[in-house]
């Protein structure tokens, strides 16, 4: 189907460039013109890669979901509200399954999937005060690695944004999704 | 509008009773509380924010002919400033009998509030330390302030404008941040820069009129507690998805709050873009004071020296554009007399990022999600400095 967003999005942001901006009086609309026309450059380097970060979000919440719930099922002084957070993944995981094709999935499910699990796994890390000490300890190292992927995923993603002072020592995102051509985990 | 999750919806449509449960678990300080319960309250009851300001003119002569029982004013030449993030901003010419007695016309600025903003604040204390400020260190003059809406639609509050510049030639960056300073310029600038802050920090807050803000005991956890609760609070009200790296960032601050021995007025935005200087280089404003408190020196410290606040330069960030973080400290314990302990610095500086990511991820998505804003498309666009604020804060928690 064309034409394609990129040609959508280049045409609008040389539009708003080339003719709207230079014929702008106020400063406010100018500056705001610019912002536009920013947002559709960063917008270009991105929307052919949403659906694949998601669904690269989806299996690795998905594992360390799986991970903190053997940690904390461990635990044999287990309390109601931990127990009552592992049911409700649990339930979670009948709606989305490990082994579920969501590949195929439209991309609002993935998304709302997503969603419910990183709520899922904010309500462990607050109910940490509640878990015995050597379980602590696991959920934590388990966290530490999941946390640095996250953190690096993201900022590479912001990265067309200009805000970031180090840009140059951090990777594209590419990089960090697709290895040997494929999306990072998938089983091909 | 499909929510995903429950909280989502809750956070999108607040109920009274939802409302109740973030005040309870969250207890800030009582004007802080006002603001955000407010914001909640009104979040389900206002349109899309209109942008259309053709009638402001006319209410804000009216505002003033009632405020000022003058009748004669003339107010001319309203025309919207560009530049910030939170508040839209207008500067005006008024001719009208002072204080003095003595009639003069002077440039005045309306700071006025979005329907929703990134940082939810209250103009009546930002009005208080303004004038707490007057004559310590460069301020605007306040003259008039109005924390309700009954008047414009909005709070806002107008102060003397000042000539002077804030984003030096080419230093063209969103909100300040990152500018660039000329090597001569910055020599001129940097110790104003620090001086101002020592200052700021060594004002007795307890002769002023500070009635808006609440007042932490010495020697005690009490004002870091507000601190970290205010934006624990924001994020559970505005975030439009769960993050747990916020979430454990939340978790760490909390189980590390740390005792302050004798607060002090913290600014809470002290940076390039919230200075104004003359061409002769000397500093004469320092701006936007919405987010001060009463809290520990290092919170702003930490917040001033943040890389991510800073300008790149021969494999360094310059704090503000202007010196190194070393300089910076070193400067900042010879003016101010205070000794800086870098176990807290290292503290305040996970609230920073934190604060950071809280308000350009949760709040600026937020209000731009529900076109509460001025400033939409760029509050879309801030988020990429908050993600790069949540990166900075994993790799310091790293370390902890």
């Amino acid at each position: 189907m064309s034409p394609e967003i990129e040609q959508f999005l280049s045409g609008m942001k040389k539009t708003i460039e080339e003719v709207v901006m230079p014929n702008l009086t106020d400063r406010f609309a100018q500056e705001q013109a610019g912002i536009v026309a920013a947002t559709l450059g960063f917008l270009s380097t991105i929307q052919d890669k949403v659906f694949h970060y998601e669904l690269l979000e989806n299996q690795e919440y998905k594992n360390i979901l799986r991970d903190v719930i053997a940690t904390v099922e461990s635990d044999n002084s287990l309390n109601k509200s931990l127990k009552d957070v592992v049911e409700k993944v649990n339930q979670h995981f009948q709606h989305d399954r490990a082994d579920d094709q969501t590949a195929m999935r439209p991309y609002p499910f993935i998304r709302g999937s997503n969603e419910h699990m990183k709520e899922f796994l904010c309500e462990f890390i607050q109910l940490q005060p509640d878990m015995s000490g050597s379980v602590r300890d696991t959920f934590e190292s388990q966290l530490k690695p999941f946390f640095s992927t996250l953190e690096n995923r993201e900022r590479s993603w912001v990265k067309g944004l200009g805000f970031d002072p180090e840009a140059d020592q951090q990777p594209d995102i590419n990089d960090l999704l697709y290895k040997n051509g494929y999306l990072i985990g998938s089983s091909t | 509008m499909t929510y995903y999750t429950q909280t989502l919806k809750n956070r999108a449509q607040p109920t009274e009773q939802w409302i109740t449960h973030i005040r309870e678990h969250y207890p800030v300080e009582s004007i802080i509380d006002e603001t955000l319960t407010k914001k909640l309250r009104q979040r389900n009851n206002t349109a899309a924010h209109q942008t259309n300001f053709e009638h402001l003119e006319e209410r804000l002569t009216r505002y003033i002919k009632t405020t000022t029982g003058q009748n004669d004013i003339g107010l001319t030449n309203l025309k919207r400033l560009s530049g910030g993030a939170s508040k839209e901003q207008f500067t005006f010419d008024l001719d009208w009998i002072q204080d003095s007695g003595e009639r003069a016309t002077h440039k005045l600025i309306l700071r006025m509030d979005p329907s929703e903003s990134i940082v939810e604040t209250h103009r009546l204390r930002e009005a208080q330390v303004l004038q707490a400020m007057w004559g310590e260190v460069p301020v605007p003059k306040v003259f008039w302030c109005d924390p309700e809406k009954d008047n414009l639609d909005h709070p806002f509050l107008i102060a003397g404008f000042l000539e002077g510049t804030v984003q030096p030639e080419g230093g063209d960056k969103a909100s300040g941040l990152g500018m660039y300073f000329e090597p001569a310029l910055r020599e001129a600038l940097k110790d104003q820069f620090v001086q101002h802050l020592a200052h700021i920090h060594n004002v007795d807050w307890r002769e002023k009129d500070l009635s808006a803000f609440d007042k932490p005991q010495d020697n005690s956890t009490e004002g870091n507690d507000w601190s970290l609760t205010w934006w624990e609070r924001v994020w559970q009200e505005d975030a439009i998805e769960a993050h747990p790296i916020i979430e454990n960032a939340a978790r760490w601050l909390r189980d590390n709050l740390p005792i302050t021995e004798k607060p002090v007025i913290v600014h809470g935005d002290y940076r390039s873009g919230n200075f104004m200087y003359t061409d002769d280089h000397q500093i004469n404003a320092i701006l936007d004071w919405e987010l001060s408190h009463i809290g520990d020196f290092h919170e702003d410290l930490a917040y001033t020296t943040l890389k991510i606040l800073g300008t790149p330069e021969n494999n360094e960030v310059l704090t503000s554009g202007l010196m190194s973080k070393e300089e910076f400290l070193d400067k900042y314990q010879e003016m101010s007399g205070f000794t800086v302990d870098p176990k807290r610095l290292f503290y305040f500086e996970v609230l920073s990022y934190y604060k950071t990511a809280v308000i350009a991820v949760a709040t600026s998505l937020r209000t731009s999600y529900s076109q509460k804003t001025h400033l939409d498309a760029m509050m879309n666009m801030i988020s990429g400095f908050g993600y790069i604020g949540t990166s900075a804060l994993q790799r310091l928690l790293d370390k902890a």
